[in-house]
């Protein structure tokens, strides 16, 4: 009885059917937590490009968020946009680029005159943790904080950019990836931006 | 002739540990293990996946047809893997993000198949437990011994802690995949020595 199809098929399908809707289940119950985990971290990685506080509990962070920033168009390209009392201060401009590994996804913040890079900062990479990893640690996100840029020129490591961002000892690869990635997002998207 | 509990654990942890006597689970070993915290978690994530598929395949072993039963054990072995998953992403979202993919590949840890297939199809409920539990517990301590030099000569931390006190220069490429390749070797070759010496030569 046991060898037979009939019950070799019926099994399996009971066997699917409970280990399915166990993980429906859980998925459903979750689902709101995942999602608000990844809201939270999307949040405060844009507070972080305006150099805006990013403590407190997580409804502290979201409403932050809200007070300043608002999401919006410029020029057809969909940007968060940073302002007080109806002044902008500064713009976050998304991009996505190859790392070495696999794809380097974050936000890159401007000022409104596009004259100065306010920060920048990965939001989804899968560089080797440890060596290419450490674009995410702040001693290389910072080195980008007010750095000015002119049209025209192109970002570059050491003397060559004037001294003011140095690439990852052991991860040249993945800092020049990110190089790349930048250079491009300031040629064809950020000066494209039509500014007031 | 059932096994005692004192012998699983035994056999488990130390006689034919799954990474080092059975030389199983090599992969994870290499990625995961250049921070201890990130072998911890994937340590305990492979112990329960196991513990729990064991339990489950054993109480199941008398009802699952023969000729489907790896396609069974399967399904079981994943169910528990994408619980793991999802428990992580909602819970410990900065380890998640770490371990990436590495977690879902826990479904491929032969590990995992080869004690439902060698242990629980045969064996009693809480048996079978143990045995996957134990399994896991010493394919975690093999991961942290690596883990422990991987992080502390290529970072200079311990589980995320600055332990460099006398300004030691680290080593990149324990960082990398190759450092583990060479501490796996190394432990591989000091256990077969305890374990088998001499038995090369013959």
């Amino acid at each position: 009885m046991k060898n037979s199809y009939v019950y070799t098929v019926v099994f399996m399908l009971v066997v699917s059917a409970v280990f399915t809707l166990l993980l429906a289940g859980a998925n459903s119950f979750y689902k709101p937590k995942i999602e608000e985990n990844e809201l939270l971290a999307e949040r405060t990685a844009i507070l972080y490009v305006f150099d805006i506080d990013q403590s407190g509990s997580a409804a502290e962070v979201l409403k932050r968020f809200d007070d300043n920033i608002k999401d919006t168009e410029l020029s057809g390209i969909s940007l968060y946009e940073y302002s007080e009392q109806g002044e902008t201060i500064a713009y976050a401009v998304p991009f996505t680029g190859a790392g070495l590994w696999g794809s380097i996804s974050g936000y890159l913040g401007v000022s409104p005159e596009l004259d100065e890079i306010t920060g920048l900062v990965f939001t989804s990479h899968s560089e080797t943790p440890g060596l290419g990893g450490r674009i995410d640690e702040l001693e290389y996100k910072e080195q980008y904080r007010g750095l000015v840029i002119d049209a025209g020129s192109k970002l570059a490591y050491g003397e060559d950019g004037g001294g003011q961002i140095d690439a990852i000892t052991g991860a040249t690869s993945t800092s020049n990836a990110v190089l790349k990635i930048l250079n491009e997002l300031l040629d064809e998207t950020i000066s494209r931006l039509e500014v007031a | 002739m059932a096994e005692t509990i004192k012998e699983v654990i035994s056999r488990n942890v130390w006689k034919e540990n799954q990474g080092l006597r059975q030389i199983l689970g090599i992969c994870s070993s290499l990625a995961v293990t250049n921070l201890m915290t990130n072998s911890m978690v994937m340590g305990l994530g492979l112990t329960f996946v196991t513990a729990f598929s064991s339990l489950t395949i054993s109480l199941l072993r008398n009802a699952i047809p023969h000729r489907i039963r790896m396609i069974v054990q399967t399904l079981i072995i994943a169910s528990y893997v994408i619980l793991v998953d999802i428990f992580l992403q909602a819970n410990f979202t900065d380890i998640s993000k770490a371990l990436g993919p590495y977690v879902g590949l826990i479904i491929t840890n032969c590990i995992i198949m080869g004690r439902a297939e060698a242990f629980a199809q045969k064996n009693t409920p809480v048996l079978s437990m143990l045995d996957g539990l134990f399994a896991g517990v010493g394919y975690t301590i093999v991961l942290l011994i690596i883990a422990f030099f991987r992080e502390l000569l290529g970072f200079g931390t311990l589980f995320g802690f600055d332990v460099n006190f006398i300004g030691f220069e680290t080593w990149t490429i324990m960082v990398m995949a190759p450092a583990a390749f060479f501490l796996i070797g190394t432990l591989i070759w000091i256990t077969s020595n305890i374990f088998a010496p001499g038995k090369s030569k013959k």
